[in-house]
């Protein structure tokens, strides 16, 4: 368990510097901030600031002079926003994660009940509609769906603000939005994982036993078939915080994935560099989550 | 299964029941503007963002302002007058509130100027007004501002050149007064900020003009125009900008909103690369000149929301010669130009934009120019960091790029002629692409002297030698459209400004 625990940690470690690399080389080769900042200057003038900001070193002293700085927590200012970047970042984290939360808590409850119900009642009615209504979600592109959605509820019906983050009936429409893309997958994982284990022995010893059929398919079946859906769901989270950026724009959201796309447009490589840097972080401490939940659900992999 | 249906709909109708009534009808005494994002900072000296100076022209004053005419009018100074070629001298105008109390002096003026001219505060306005060498404190109600040569373009700096108040930067610190505590003499004042989210500012009860119609006064960011348009719609914003041709059809029969547009100074052209073929032939820039309808594209293209140009220089801007006609459509005579320029059997050439909302236009006039027999190749980019590193790379030495000028909004030839046309190393993109025997000069002598009919002589000469030389296609000025609520008396400025002064809630 320990040794696990150490495995994690390293592979954490390893997983950022070779993000936070990755990140560096790809800003670096994209082009020049210093033309972007000062559009109309003399080339004279753009060569102090080149100087002033350290873009004149070579590219392998400027990546460790990074390394260092981030090592101690430090981005860097925003070349844009003339700040730390890191305080900047860590502002819109809420946001985004509360957004991308919320929908994959919508998703899960909406995939779960609907799932096992389609494995139940396998080939029925229900079943097929709700395999239509999957293929639906899973044709619709975020930006598109979160139009749509704005269209019905807010301008036609009048139920919904259109934008914004300033109420709770505004985070109506992104986290639908969000939950769309997400929930298509999770159902049909649901259901075939369920498929897979509702007709295995100890669920018919379990209903000769006598056990009600509620208890049978949450508590027997659908515990054993939760491991697919622990994986699905932990992938779909760091897919739901890049869908997040989409959703974001669309909805007005004030959230990390938007001043992500500004800094990139900008080149303003502290904000991408710090940003990048918390979703990696992100993700990779949802999987060691997942991971940990894969011993919790499976004591198999303790022994192992 | 029929539980389970009714279940559901049981379950939407209570959630539908239970959210809040989204007419989040503003109330009467807000105004609400969509800009497309936030500035990085409300300091008016630190950035030159668009979107910051719509916000900064409502909470800051200004020693001389623009009226709808887009004439200059008194605002912090009273008068002015140039002494000498090299130094002017402003009136203030007495009693003028900061909105944190402080009453208005001269050590202002000067301290606002100084914070820009300092370098090592790296404004990105410096350039705008590095020509200023010293402004003096004259007395109370007198500064004079002293530029290291003739200056024809001090007055246009000034209209946004925000007037700070010295105490109060220095106790608040230059980030404090970018973000939580800025104040000027404008109409309104700062309330919150929240980023990319939404700027709430509120009247000004002791401003100098009176106090503005609407009380408060919110930009909020809204990134995306699909979601901007539906919010005008349900009124959940009052004013939104840019509404491109496809969208104004459906704004001006709304119940609820209206359409208003004029010309402004930004100039759609396409420069040419003149030191390499076919492009370094008079007659082949001309044939391209005459291979486009410019007409045309205007009505189907773009809604008649534009005004074909003569040349770059347009009629807003101070030394445009209306003498000067533009190109006819003429694809017969392109035809013959191209061949007397030794192209008989026509040339195959590639032109570049970034400019994604004009792709239908470029596209069209790629499609003009390759039935004259200008075989052109129209390449798209992201205008992102892709196009960045190709223009600062190989597009110094391709056939032409599609580009649009704003003159960053100052009322005068030379906005546009040195940027596109002046050959000196720190210039922009006529340092790679034009290459016109005299025009450098001319251009140089436009700028060197504040005898104003002397530079409309010189700016008449310039734009007769540039129709005739065609070192661009001369396209067409943009139209600025905004979006407005019928519960807001709003009109479209030439200068693309926000004065929200101005705006009033309609009498219903």
């Amino acid at each position: 368990m320990l040794t696990l625990l150490v495995r994690r940690v390293v592979r954490l470690v390893v997983v950022l510097a070779g993000v936070s690399l990755v990140t560096f080389a790809i800003l670096h080769v994209s082009g020049d901030p210093v033309s972007l900042m000062m559009p109309e200057a003399p080339e004279a003038d753009r060569v102090v600031l080149r100087q002033a900001m350290g873009f004149n070193a070579p590219l392998p002293v400027q990546f460790a002079r990074f390394l260092a700085n981030t090592a101690r927590g430090n981005f860097g200012n925003s070349f844009f926003h003339r700040a730390p970047a890191l305080p900047l970042v860590l502002d819109r984290m809420p946001t985004t994660l509360l957004l991308t939360v919320l929908a994959m808590g919508l998703s899960i409850s909406i995939a779960v009940p609907i799932g096992i119900l389609s494995a139940v009642r396998r080939n029925s009615v229900f079943d097929h509609g709700a395999t239509f209504v999957v293929f639906l979600g899973t044709s619709m592109p975020v930006f598109w769906t979160g139009i749509m959605l704005i269209l019905l509820f807010a301008v036609q019906l009048r139920l919904l603000p259109v934008s914004g983050w300033e109420s709770w009936a505004a985070l109506v429409l992104p986290t639908l939005t969000l939950a769309t893309a997400s929930t298509p997958l999770l159902l049909r994982i649901v259901r075939s994982s369920m498929l897979e284990v509702i007709n295995l022995d100890y669920v018919r010893t379990a209903r000769a036993k006598g056990v009600s059929e509620w208890i049978v398919i949450w508590h027997h079946a659908l515990v054993n078939a939760a491991l697919p859906l622990v994986t699905v769901a932990g992938l779909q989270f760091s897919l739901l915080l890049g869908g997040a950026i989409i959703t974001e724009t669309v909805f007005a959201v004030p959230g990390l994935g938007r001043l992500i796309v500004g800094a990139i447009r900008q080149l303003d490589f502290p904000i991408v560099q710090a940003g990048v840097f918390l979703i990696a972080l992100i993700v990779v401490l949802v999987n060691f989550a997942v991971d940990l939940l894969y011993i919790y659900l499976n004591p198999q992999i303790r022994v192992r | 299964m029929k539980r389970w249906v009714l279940l559901a709909a049981a379950l939407a109708i209570a959630v539908l029941a239970a959210a809040p009534p989204a007419a989040r009808a503003q109330a009467k005494d807000t105004l609400v503007v969509a800009l497309v994002s936030h500035p990085p900072t409300l300091d008016p000296h630190m950035h030159f963002e668009r979107v910051g100076i719509l916000v900064n022209i409502n909470m800051f004053d200004s020693l001389i302002h623009r009226n709808t005419k887009l004439e200059f009018e008194p605002s912090l100074a009273t008068s002015w007058k140039a002494l000498s070629d090299t130094q002017w001298e402003f009136k203030l105008r007495k009693g003028v509130r900061f909105h944190n109390g402080d009453t208005m002096t001269p050590e202002d003026v000067k301290y606002s100027f100084d914070r820009v001219i300092d370098q090592t505060k790296k404004s990105p306005q410096y350039g705008n007004i590095r020509a200023i060498k010293e402004v003096r404190v004259v007395n109370p109600e007198t500064v004079h501002i002293i530029t290291d040569k003739p200056f024809p373009l001090l007055l246009e700096r000034l209209v946004f050149f925000s007037i700070v108040p010295k105490k109060h930067v220095e106790a608040v610190g230059d980030q404090a007064f970018g973000t939580t505590s800025p104040a000027g003499t404008g109409p309104w004042k700062f309330v919150e900020w929240k980023r990319d989210q939404m700027i709430r500012l509120e009247a000004f009860d002791q401003h100098w003009r009176g106090r503005p119609p609407f009380k408060n006064l919110v930009f909020r960011a809204v990134p995306e125009v699909a979601t901007q348009v539906a919010e005008i719609k349900t009124g959940g914003v009052d004013i939104i900008r840019n509404v491109s041709a496809d969208i104004v059809p459906e704004l001006k029969t709304h119940p609820q909103a209206y359409i208003s547009s004029t010309p402004i100074l930004r100039v759609h052209y396409l420069a040419f690369d003149m030191r390499s073929a076919p492009f370094d032939k008079k007659l082949v820039r001309q044939a391209a000149n005459y291979a486009i309808d410019k007409q045309t594209i205007i009505q189907k293209l773009m809604g008649g929301l534009g005004r074909q140009v003569a040349t770059t220089v347009q009629p807003l801007a101070f030394g445009f010669d209306p003498e000067v006609k533009p190109y006819p459509y003429d694809p017969k005579k392109a035809k013959e130009l191209l061949a007397q320029a030794g192209y008989p059997n026509g040339v195959d050439i590639t032109f570049h934009s970034s400019s994604v909302p004009n792709r239908p236009e470029f596209e069209a006039i790629c499609q003009m120019l390759t039935e004259v027999g200008i075989r052109t190749t129209p390449k798209m980019w992201d205008p992102g960091p892709a196009w960045n590193k190709f223009f600062q790379t190989e597009g110094k030495a391709t056939n032409g790029i599609y580009g649009t000028w704003g003159n960053y909004s100052v009322f005068d030839a030379d906005a546009v002629l040195h940027p596109l046309y002046h050959t000196e190393p720190g210039g922009w993109i006529g340092k790679w692409y034009t290459r016109v025997e005299g025009l450098d000069k001319l251009i140089d002598e436009g700028r060197s002297s504040v005898d104003q009919p002397k530079r409309k002589r010189t700016y008449s000469q310039i734009q007769q030698m540039i129709r005739e030389e065609a070192p661009t296609i001369f396209l067409w000025t943009q139209f600025d459209t905004l979006g407005i609520s019928k519960k807001v008396q709003y009109a479209a400025r030439g200068d693309e400004w926000l004065w929200l002064f101005d705006a009033k809630p309609a009498a219903r």
